[in-house]
C-alpha cells in the first residue's frame, strides 16, 4: 500500500481549552459582573497568587492597584467576557478580589405620579 | 548268506540315512539362504518405506508451515488494509475535529459575553474529547499527529490533556513550573497524559481527586499522575509495562469490542517520541501512580514568551500618559487623563456627542465622590506609557 504524501495537519486551537480555564464553573448569574461592574483586588491576595491558575493571576494583576471594570479586565486578558466573569466570581468566592456594582440607574418613576405633581404645580402656579 | 544279506541290508539303511541327511543339510542351507534373501529384501522395502515416510511427512511440515504462512500473512494485509481504511477516516476524524474546535474557540470569543457561553464551553469539551478518540485511532494506524509549531509550558500541556477527558475537574494541578516543552513534544505528550488521566478518572471512584505534580529527576522531567483507585496486579501491571514500552503492539482486531487502546497508543507515542511511561508505582492514595518521564531532548527551563499579552502589563506605569489618542494599536479604546473613566459612567459618551460631554462627565464624576475617588486613584497609579504605542 502506498501511503500518499499528505501535509501534516497543524492544530491552531488554543493549547487550554477555555472550559479548562473555568475549570468548568458555570457562568455567574447576569446582575453579578457586569461590564461596568468594578474590581479590585483584595488586600494581601498577591501572597497567595502562587495557588491561581496563569490566567486568574492575571487579572489580580490588572487590578491590584486600583479599581477597574469587568470589560477592561477582559479586554486586557483577551480573554471572553463570560470566562472572565467566572473567573471573577471564582476569586471573590477565595478572597482574592471583591467587586463593587455599578450605580443602578435611576428607577423609573410612575408616570402618573409625575403628572400628578405636574398638575399640582401648573394649579398652584397657573403656568 | 542271511549275515550277508544283512550287511547288505545295513550298507545300504547307511548309504540312504547319509543321503537323506545330505539331502535335508542342503535343503536346510537352501532354506536359509533363501530367509536371508527374504529379510534383506524386507529391510530394502522397509527403508524404502521409511524414506517415503520421511519425504512425506517433511512434506506436511512445508505444507503446514506454507499454511501457516499464509494465515499469518493474510492477517498482516487484513491488519494493513484495515489500518489504511481506519487511517484516512481517523485523518478526517482529526482534521475535522480540530477545525471545529478552532471554530468553537471563535464563537466562544464572539459571543463571550453572551449566555449561551455556558453551553458553547460544553460543546468544546465534548469536542475535546472526540478529538482525543480520534487522535488515538490515527496513532493506532500508523498516521501522524497533529502537530502544534509552538513551545508550551508543561503546566498548559497537563491542562490541555485535562480537557480532553470527561471528568476533568477531578484533576487538579498541584503547582505550576518554569519547564516548557517544545513544540514538537507539545502534542504527543498531551495525548499520552490524556490517555493516563482518562485511565486514573475510569478505574478510581467518582469524585476522588486525581492529583498531578512535576519533579525534576536529574535530566529529567517528571509528570506524576496520583489517582486513588483500587490499583493493578501484577499480571496487569506486567500487560501495561509490555504495552507501555512501545515494544508489543497489539493488532487492531485483536482490542475487542470496547476497544481499550489508551496504553498501546502510549506505547507507541513514547516509542516515537522518545519519552517513557511507566504505571507500577502505587500512589499515596493507594491507587496507580503515573509517571511520564521525559529527557531533557523534549524540555527547556525556560518559560515560553507569551506573544498575546504583552500589552496587559501596560496599564500601570509611568504616570504622564498622551493626551488625545483615540485608540491603541491593538484598538483598545485609550484613556486620557482628563478623560471621563468608561467604567463609572458608559453612557455618557453614547448620550451627548458634543464638546459639552466632557464637563458632564467630569461633574457626573464628582458627584459620584468616593466611588469615583477610588478608580481614579486606580487609574493614576495604573496609567500605562505603552498601552500600545502610537507608532505601533
Amino acid at each position: 500500500m502506498i501511503d500518499e504524501p499528505h501535509e501534516e495537519l497543524e492544530l491552531t486551537s488554543a493549547l487550554v481549552p477555555l472550559f479548562v480555564i473555568t475549570n468548568g464553573r458555570a457562568l455567574p448569574p447576569d446582575n453579578t459582573y457586569e461590564r461596568t461592574t468594578l474590581v479590585s483586588a483584595q488586600e494581601g491576595a498577591a501572597a497567595s497568587a502562587r495557588t491561581l491558575s496563569p490566567e486568574a493571576r492575571r487579572v489580580l494583576e490588572l487590578v491590584t492597584e486600583g479599581f477597574l471594570s469587568v470589560a477592561e479586565v477582559a479586554a486586557h486578558t483577551h480573554l471572553p467576557l463570560g470566562i472572565v466573569r467566572i473567573l471573577l466570581a471564582q476569586m471573590e468566592e477565595s478572597g482574592h478580589i471583591i467587586a463593587r456594582k455599578p450605580v443602578p440607574p435611576a428607577e423609573r418613576v410612575d408616570r402618573e405620579v409625575l403628572n400628578a405633581v405636574l398638575d399640582g404645580l401648573k394649579a398652584r402656579f397657573g403656568a | 548268506m542271511f549275515r550277508d544279506a544283512l550287511v547288505w541290508c545295513l550298507g545300504a539303511v547307511a548309504v540312504i540315512a547319509v543321503a537323506a541327511a545330505l539331502a535335508l543339510s542342503r535343503r536346510n542351507k537352501a532354506i536359509a539362504a533363501k530367509k536371508r534373501l527374504a529379510e534383506a529384501e524386507l529391510t530394502r522395502q522397509l527403508s524404502a518405506a521409511d524414506g517415503q515416510l520421511a519425504a512425506l511427512s517433511a512434506e506436511l511440515q512445508r505444507h503446514r508451515a506454507e499454511h501457516d504462512q499464509t494465515i499469518a500473512d493474510a492477517e498482516e494485509a487484513a491488519e494493513e488494509s484495515t489500518k489504511a481504511v481506519l487511517k484516512g477516516s481517523a485523518r478526517f476524524l482529526q482534521s475535522l475535529a480540530a477545525e471545529q474546535l478552532a471554530l468553537l474557540e471563535e464563537i466562544q470569543r464572539k459571543y463571550g459575553g453572551h449566555s449561551v457561553l455556558g453551553d458553547l464551553l460544553e460543546v468544546s469539551h465534548a469536542n475535546a474529547q472526540m478529538a482525543r478518540k480520534a487522535q488515538g485511532i490515527a496513532v493506532m494506524c500508523g498516521a501522524p499527529l497533529g502537530r502544534r509549531n509552538r513551545p508550551a509550558s508543561v503546566y498548559d500541556v497537563v491542562r490541555s490533556a485535562q480537557g480532553q477527558i470527561r471528568n476533568f475537574r477531578r484533576v487538579e494541578i498541584m503547582q505550576q513550573t518554569g519547564f516548557a516543552l517544545k513544540a514538537s513534544a507539545v502534542s504527543p505528550v498531551a495525548l499520552a497524559v490524556a490517555e493516563l488521566l482518562d485511565n486514573a478518572a475510569s478505574f478510581s471512584q467518582q469524585g476522588s481527586p486525581i492529583e498531578v505534580n512535576f519533579q525534576r529527576v536529574q535530566k529529567n522531567l517528571c509528570i506524576v499522575i496520583d489517582d486513588a483507585g483500587v490499583g493493578m496486579n501484577d499480571e496487569d501491571r506486567q500487560k501495561a509495562s509490555t504495552l507501555l514500552s512501545g515494544d508489543f503492539s497489539p493488532r487492531l482486531s485483536h482490542l475487542g469490542n470496547q476497544p481499550k487502546f489508551g496504553f498501546p497508543v502510549i506505547g507507541l507515542l513514547a516509542r516515537q517520541y522518545g519519552f517513557r511511561v511507566d504505571v507500577t508505582g502505587v500512589s499515596r492514595y493507594g491507587g496507580v501512580r503515573a509517571v511520564v518521564l521525559l529527557p531533557e531532548e523534549l524540555w527547556t527551563e525556560e518559560e515560553p514568551a507569551v506573544p498575546e499579552e504583552p500589552q496587559v502589563s501596560g496599564i500601570r506605569g509611568s504616570v504622564g500618559r498622551p493626551e488625545v489618542v483615540a485608540r491603541t494599536a491593538h484598538g483598545l479604546p485609550r484613556r486620557g487623563a482628563r478623560q471621563v473613566p468608561i467604567a463609572s459612567v458608559p453612557d455618557q459618551a453614547g448620550a451627548s456627542p458634543a464638546p459639552a460631554s466632557e464637563d458632564a462627565g467630569r461633574a457626573v464624576g464628582r458627584s459620584l465622590g468616593a466611588f469615583q475617588r477610588g478608580t481614579l486613584s486606580g487609574r493614576n497609579l495604573a496609567s500605562a506609557p505603552s498601552e500600545g504605542s502610537d507608532d505601533a
